[in-house]
């Protein structure tokens, strides 16, 4: 138990994280918005076409404007160059959608995550593979497999509806939301830590 | 100028940094987590109210500009599901992950239910609720 970090030390790198990340990337910082655009690949996969179709429309246009003109001989009528039409139009659509980054990025962070637990796991010795969620989750919750599962599974799709419904999670609304003290943040995170205040607070003592 | 190239980047080293961070503060254990929310060890909790007082201040200090959030109506029925299922499962839409990654095998469960309720809400909300969820990219 007490090879864990010290609350300062954790307090300190979840801090450099949030803010490395923020400052580095203009983004804001979650996980379950990387998890929602991951889950959503096809409509990502399709925002990304329509993004290089705008810029495909652009450049048949330009074609055509300029074959028109050589066959009509009236030089005029076509834009300067293609380069010039087209590269407003994507840097148009780049600020349209500030945020957006590409698909790909979503799912780095979360097998990155993955890899820096694995890591973590390791290095402190405390890697173990095991059919069970520990000591405290039997005690506690159930320990009984097969309601376990049923728990896990439930208390996923909370997590997830819930997260998306709210608009963030943890690290979303909790550290980079809270830390902007952004008011829709603090409302969330007062709400889900107060709630899991509660229902920990019953699975301790009642059930 | 910010490339896509440098912006995975340090998605990836704040990926990183995370798992291994998350990982040692010990909020993949449950016997830790619920020792948190039920105050009886505020070791977690003073990490996790720590980082958030101390980017408040850098941003504070920094000048990072401030964007009004919009609290909408999902914002506390999405919390309150949050809530209780972080509370019995021992998941946010993160630690399931480096649960997984420090070898408990059941939290695949807690992923594969995370993503269903992701699904499920976009599906209920374009069909039901039809919330404009204004902070989707938190």
């Amino acid at each position: 138990m007490s090879n864990y970090w010290p609350w300062w030390a954790g307090a300190l790198a979840l801090a450099f994280v949030t803010i490395n990340f923020t400052l580095t990337t203009d983004r804001s910082f979650g996980v379950s918005s990387a998890w929602d655009r991951v889950l959503h690949w096809r409509r990502e996969r399709n925002l990304d076409r329509q993004q290089e179709e705008v810029v495909d429309e652009r450049v048949l246009v330009h074609a055509l404007a300029t074959a028109t003109a050589q066959q009509f001989g009236t030089p005029g009528v076509a834009p300067e160059s293609p380069t010039a039409e087209v590269q407003p139009s994507t840097q148009a659509v780049r600020q349209s959608t500030p945020r957006r980054s590409p698909l790909v990025t979503q799912a780095a962070l979360l097998l990155s995550i993955f890899i820096g637990g694995l890591i973590a796991a390791v290095t402190a010795g405390r890697f173990e593979l095991r059919l069970d969620m520990g000591a405290a989750f039997s005690q506690i919750v159930t320990d009984n497999p097969t309601a376990m599962i049923g728990t896990l599974f439930v208390g996923g799709v909370l997590v997830g509806f819930g997260t998306r419904l709210a608009g963030g999670c943890s690290s979303g609304h909790g550290l980079h939301g809270c830390g902007r003290l952004y008011p829709v943040s603090l409302v969330a995170t007062a709400v889900f830590f107060g709630t899991a205040v509660v229902v920990s607070l019953l699975l301790w003592k009642v059930i | 100028m910010r490339t896509q190239g440098a912006i995975l980047f340090s998605t990836i080293i704040a990926g990183l940094a995370l798992g291994i961070t998350v990982t040692n503060i010990g909020f993949g254990d449950y016997a830790e987590l619920n020792r948190m929310f039920t105050f009886q060890d505020l070791r977690m909790l003073l990490a996790f109210g720590g980082a958030v007082v101390i980017i408040a201040i850098t941003f504070a200090v920094l000048g990072v500009r401030r964007t009004p959030g919009r609290i909408h109506a999902g914002v506390v029925p999405g919390a309150v599901l949050f809530g209780t299922g972080w509370a019995i499962s021992g998941g946010c839409p993160a630690i399931p992950i480096i649960q997984v990654a420090s070898g408990y095998l059941p939290a695949i469960v807690t992923i594969v239910g995370v993503a269903v309720g992701i699904l499920l809400c976009s599906w209920a909300n374009s069909r039901y609720f039809n919330l404009d969820r204004g902070s989707c990219e938190m």
